[in-house]
């Protein structure tokens, strides 16, 4: 009777590795999620979301380091550990053949907290045609029911890998408004991987950015933003730019014009350009999520 | 309303824009119940975590104020702090379009010009409703 082990974090990874051959597809990852929040995961493609999502679900075993969920080391996770979290994987694995009656009894009878009341205000707000077979909905369908037998026995952990991909704009409303249902009853956890950036600025209260398997930031959605600025200056003739500001992840020098991206941003990041450089003019300006992710990524790829 | 998730100006300030312009409006009066956490998450497909927040805010300016197992409710004073935070969000858009002004190295005299015309321009407009 030690299932409830207390934990400071829901998620917590420390030095996780996973290597393919020589390459590590996840490198030296630590991550540290706190109960109740919402960890939006971020990366361009091969960045190393899945294979970390995969490590956590224990789908795929690790090279090395530590990972835990609620408490519980994920190579020996015990069933009832299991019964707590709910998973939707970036390909679903559902039984073509069943009826979405059949799917539902099946997912059902796994979970001992299966709550049916929840599971049939699912099915009506998805719409999903009880009857139906699985191989005859459509792949917008298909997401809804992989969303609601990973949530009907109300997790207190919910690991989603790219859910939202592939859809219409109206069902994956449909879909974030499932997940923000279940999240509004109970504090529950949520880590989800996503390219579509207007999602992730919407639910997650807590960003990663993961690039060639390694966490680039890992911080509070708003303070990424409220912190992250573009400084535009341009510089006097026959001068050109060399050391620019702490916090500076990415920079451009054009004819006159140095744009940056700074992290971290304070006036003095201007003060520091205006006595090292004869400036011509300066700008500064915010940026949105897909800016700032945008920034980071071409930052690192010129650094190499 | 509409929450812009692309935009640069974080979604709890977004929630915070609106619920003080529509206080300032007077869509909520003084004594009136703004929408609970859930609903306003629910319906504008947003972090209830962030709605939240907003509402923190909010109460630490004076806008609204918590009744004990009830909701959140427009103070007495509300109408005339979401005018004051109107006003700062006025002088923040005029200060932006002054810097805007020196950033293209516009003479001050031009910048005041522009001013006026903009002034001059809205207001036709406006009376032309």
């Amino acid at each position: 009777m030690t299932v409830n082990t207390p934990f400071d974090f829901a998620i917590e990874t420390a030095g996780l590795t996973k290597r393919f051959g020589d390459k590590a597809a996840v490198d030296d990852l630590t991550l540290q999620i706190p109960p109740g929040c919402v960890f939006g995961f971020i990366g361009p493609n091969g960045a190393g979301k899945s294979t970390t999502i995969k490590m956590l679900m224990g789908v795929l075993r690790r090279t090395s380091g530590q990972a835990r969920l609620l408490g519980f080391d994920v190579a020996n996770r015990a069933e009832k550990v299991k019964q707590r979290i709910g998973y939707v994987p970036e390909l679903h694995f559902i039984y073509r053949w069943m009826r979405v009656s059949d799917v539902v009894g099946f997912c059902g009878s796994l979970y001992e907290t299966w709550n049916d009341k929840l599971c049939k205000e699912l099915l009506a707000l998805f719409e999903l045609d009880e009857r139906k077979k699985v191989k005859h909905l459509s792949k917008g369908m298909v997401a809804k029911l992989a969303l609601l037998i990973a949530v009907a026995h109300e997790p207190e952990l919910l690991i989603l890998d790219e859910p939202t991909s592939g859809l219409d704009p109206l069902i994956r409303e449909e879909f974030l408004d499932g997940v923000l249902r279940t999240i509004c009853e109970r504090q529950k956890t949520v880590m989800f991987s996503s390219h579509t950036l207007s999602d992730v600025q919407r639910l997650a209260d807590r960003v990663g950015i993961i690039h060639e398997g390694r966490l680039l930031v890992d911080c509070a959605a708003d303070e990424l933003l409220t912190g992250t600025k573009r400084i535009r200056i341009v510089l006097r003739d026959g001068c050109s730019p060399s050391e620019p500001p702490d916090g500076t992840i990415w920079q451009r020098f054009q004819h006159r014009e140095w744009q940056l991206t700074v992290r971290g941003y304070s006036p003095a990041s201007v003060e520091f350009l205006q006595n090292k450089y004869p400036v011509e003019s300066v700008e500064v300006t915010d940026l949105g999520l897909e800016d700032v992710f945008k920034d980071y990524i071409k930052g690192q790829r010129a650094l190499v | 309303m509409g929450i812009d998730p692309n935009s640069p100006v974080p979604i709890y300030q977004q929630i915070g824009d609106y619920i003080r312009s529509a206080v300032a409006a007077g869509v909520y009066r003084p004594g009136e119940m703004i929408p609970s956490l859930r609903a306003m998450a629910l319906d504008l497909t947003v972090n209830p975590n962030t709605v939240q927040r907003a509402y923190e805010e909010l109460e630490r300016e004076g806008l609204i104020e918590a009744r004990k197992g009830l909701g959140m409710f427009v103070t007495r004073n509300g109408t005339t702090s979401a005018q004051t935070k109107s006003e700062q969000a006025v002088y923040s858009a005029f200060g932006q379009g002054i810097r805007a002004g020196h950033a293209a190295n516009m003479p001050a005299m031009h910048i005041r010009a522009t001013f006026g015309k903009a002034w001059k321009d809205v207001n036709t407009e406006r009376s032309g409703k």
